[in-house]
């Protein structure tokens, strides 16, 4: 399984041209389906799904991941050559896929419970009332549960780095039951 | 050993995080208005306890701390932040409008997120950033060196005797004998005792005629009555550590410099958000003695009440601004002018960079501004110096901090277009 990733890695190659055409992007993206699904739209749900994931937060993530900041024995390694333009350009590639909801919707008292959280968290200022996100801030809606609450475990760790510091503080008053509650409700989400 | 520093860097900022958030939701006013018992009735508990029916408390992000009910609907929010670098060819310095006889250059590219700048020895300029974790040496030709990475919100930078210090989040950081020692140098913790909460917990450092570190302990978020540990501008005796208030009620200030004649501390903050396009301005001050109370959370710009918690003060507690800068115009770094090469009229003007307005539905700011002080230090004129980085609608970057070269010319630095320009003049 690793050696796979590893060979996944040697694929990227670095880029140096300011602009990519778009031949070369879904070529890139091609390695990013093996783990995050076709066109985005991740079938385990351990890793996240990108279709309609908001382009600026999938291009400051690959930054992050190549200088370090976030690491991910999976992602950390394919990201290590990637350019900015490159991270610019996946990023659009995969703002314009059609999501798919996940499989499975969790247990609607959950679902319910979660929203009553997300409400008083206002969650929304952020990510938007639809949950689809803006500007850097990621689409959670329709995220996989179980990849949605690892993140939310992390923030609220402190394990999970971001960017500025925001989601590490607005975890803070998550108790476990909150977080899967949060995650199921966001999962259920269109 | 830079992961572990990073994982005890995150472990410290959640417990803080939590800190903070446990302040903020115990002091979140109004709420739960209190309704008087009808006259005649006995006042009892309800069963279970007095706030066994009352709703857990709202707990907004940081930034979106104070909107009215109407504003919840808002699309504004703060900008990504930047991480990356246009190249050199890729910069629209041509886009940069200065006064006649003044010309724009780029002086540094390819470094992302470049804000705070101070010089070394030997023309060698340091940079800090907010986002990365970076700091850079640029060399008097421009090229950018990495010479530390993985630090936590690097954002302030001050160099005396041979040390670069950098601020960081929570500490102080001492990187000694940094001259002609750019690859990957040492440092040392001088202090690591201050406040560990993300909102305004960037610092700006710079370094005061007394030889000590003046820098600021902004406010855990946009309008929160803050610990007694924040809002402030603070110095910091990097030898014998002692850490001293020199003002009060500064919400956050991310630009400070010293009078070249006075040597009095003057510095920019940055007024809170949503009440109004308009309103309050962000604000520029002079600090004419140690201990200066200048109204936040009570009083904002000398003159406004706040809604919340003005209730029942007068901003006559209160000390004034030198200046109102404009609203949400985002006042960053600052610098007096001590060059020779501009016209003799700009000796001894302050610059202001202006990152530029979030808060507001017409964007403001983004832009290098010119204050003009007469000799007692009033404010005579405000005006633009360089504009451009807004068009239309759109920014392509935004000045984070201004400082005069060895030559004369005036530096900007850019935290989105990840870029230093260099503002020159020629007698025609």
């Amino acid at each position: 399984m690793r050696r796979a990733f590893a060979g996944l890695a040697l694929l990227v190659a670095p880029f140096t041209a300011f602009a990519i055409d778009a031949e070369a992007v879904k070529a890139k993206a091609e390695t990013c389906a093996a783990c995050h699904g076709p066109g985005g739209n991740s079938t385990n749900p351990q890793f996240p799904s990108l279709a309609a994931q908001v382009p600026t937060y999938v291009q400051l993530q690959l930054i992050q991941f190549r200088e370090g900041r976030r690491s991910n024995p999976v992602m950390s390694p394919i990201a290590a050559n990637i350019s900015d333009a490159e991270a610019k350009a996946l990023g659009e590639f995969f703002a314009a896929q059609p999501p798919k909801p996940p499989a499975n919707p969790p247990a609607a008292d959950r679902i319910a419970a979660g929203q009553a959280i997300a409400q008083r968290l206002h969650c929304n200022s952020c990510h938007m009332p639809n949950f689809a996100g803006q500007k850097h801030i990621p689409r959670i809606a329709s995220q996989h549960y179980d990849y949605l609450v690892k993140q939310l475990r992390g923030f609220k760790s402190g394990t999970q780095p971001d960017i500025d510091g925001m989601m590490t503080e607005s975890a803070q008053p998550l108790t476990d039951p909150d977080i899967v509650n949060v995650a199921a409700y966001l999962a259920s989400l269109p | 050993m830079i992961r572990r520093i990073r994982s005890l860097v995150a472990v410290s900022l959640a417990l803080a995080a939590s800190a903070t958030l446990a302040q903020q939701q115990g002091q979140t006013p109004g709420q739960t208005p209190a309704t008087p018992a009808p006259t005649g009735t006995a006042q009892t508990p309800p069963p279970g306890g007095p706030n066994a029916q009352a709703p857990a408390p709202p707990i907004p992000p940081s930034w979106a701390q104070g909107r009215r009910p109407e504003q919840e609907s808002s699309t504004l929010a703060p900008h990504p932040p930047g991480l990356t670098a246009l190249a050199a060819n890729e910069l629209p310095t041509s886009k940069i409008k200065v006064p006649a006889g003044f010309t724009v250059s780029v002086y540094a590219s390819g470094a992302p997120n470049a804000r705070s700048m101070t010089f070394g020895k030997d023309g060698t300029l340091y940079v800090g950033t907010r986002f990365p974790g970076a700091v850079y040496a640029v060399s008097p030709q421009g090229q950018v060196k990495t010479i530390a990475k993985g630090l936590h919100r690097s954002n302030g930078v001050a160099y005396k005797d041979g040390t670069l210090y950098v601020a960081e989040l929570s500490r102080i950081i001492a990187f000694r004998n940094i001259d002609g020692n750019l690859d990957n140098p040492k440092y040392e913790v001088v202090y690591d005792n201050l406040p560990k909460d993300e909102p305004h917990g960037w610092k700006f450092m710079k370094l005061g005629p007394d030889g000590k570190l003046y820098f600021q302990i902004g406010a855990p978020g946009n309008i929160v009555m803050p610990p007694y540990t924040h809002a402030q501008v603070v110095r910091l005796d990097p030898d014998k550590k002692v850490l001293e208030t020199m003002a009060y009620g500064v919400r956050n200030s991310v630009g400070m410099d010293f009078h070249p004649v006075t040597k009095e501390l003057w510095f920019t903050n940055n007024g809170r958000d949503w009440i109004s396009d308009d309103m309050p301005n962000d604000t520029l001050h002079r600090v004419t003695h140690k201990g200066m109370n200048f109204g936040y959370p009570f009083c904002h710009q000398g003159d406004l009440l706040d809604d919340e918690f003005g209730k029942g003060r007068t901003c006559d507690e209160f000390d004034k601004p030198a200046y109102k800068l404009g609203p949400h115009v985002a006042a960053l770094g600052m610098r007096f002018y001590t060059g020779n090469q501009f016209p003799a009229e700009y000796r001894n003007n302050i610059f202001i960079a202006e990152h530029g307005s979030w808060n507001r539905t017409k964007k403001s700011g983004y832009g290098v501004y010119r204050v003009v002080l007469d000799a007692k230090g009033n404010v005579t004129k405000y005006e633009p110096f360089a504009t451009g980085w807004l068009q239309g609608d759109q920014f392509w970057g935004r000045p984070a901090d201004v400082q005069v070269a060895p030559d004369g010319s005036l530096l900007v630095s850019d935290d989105v277009a990840g870029a230093i320009f260099r503002i020159s003049y020629k007698k025609p």
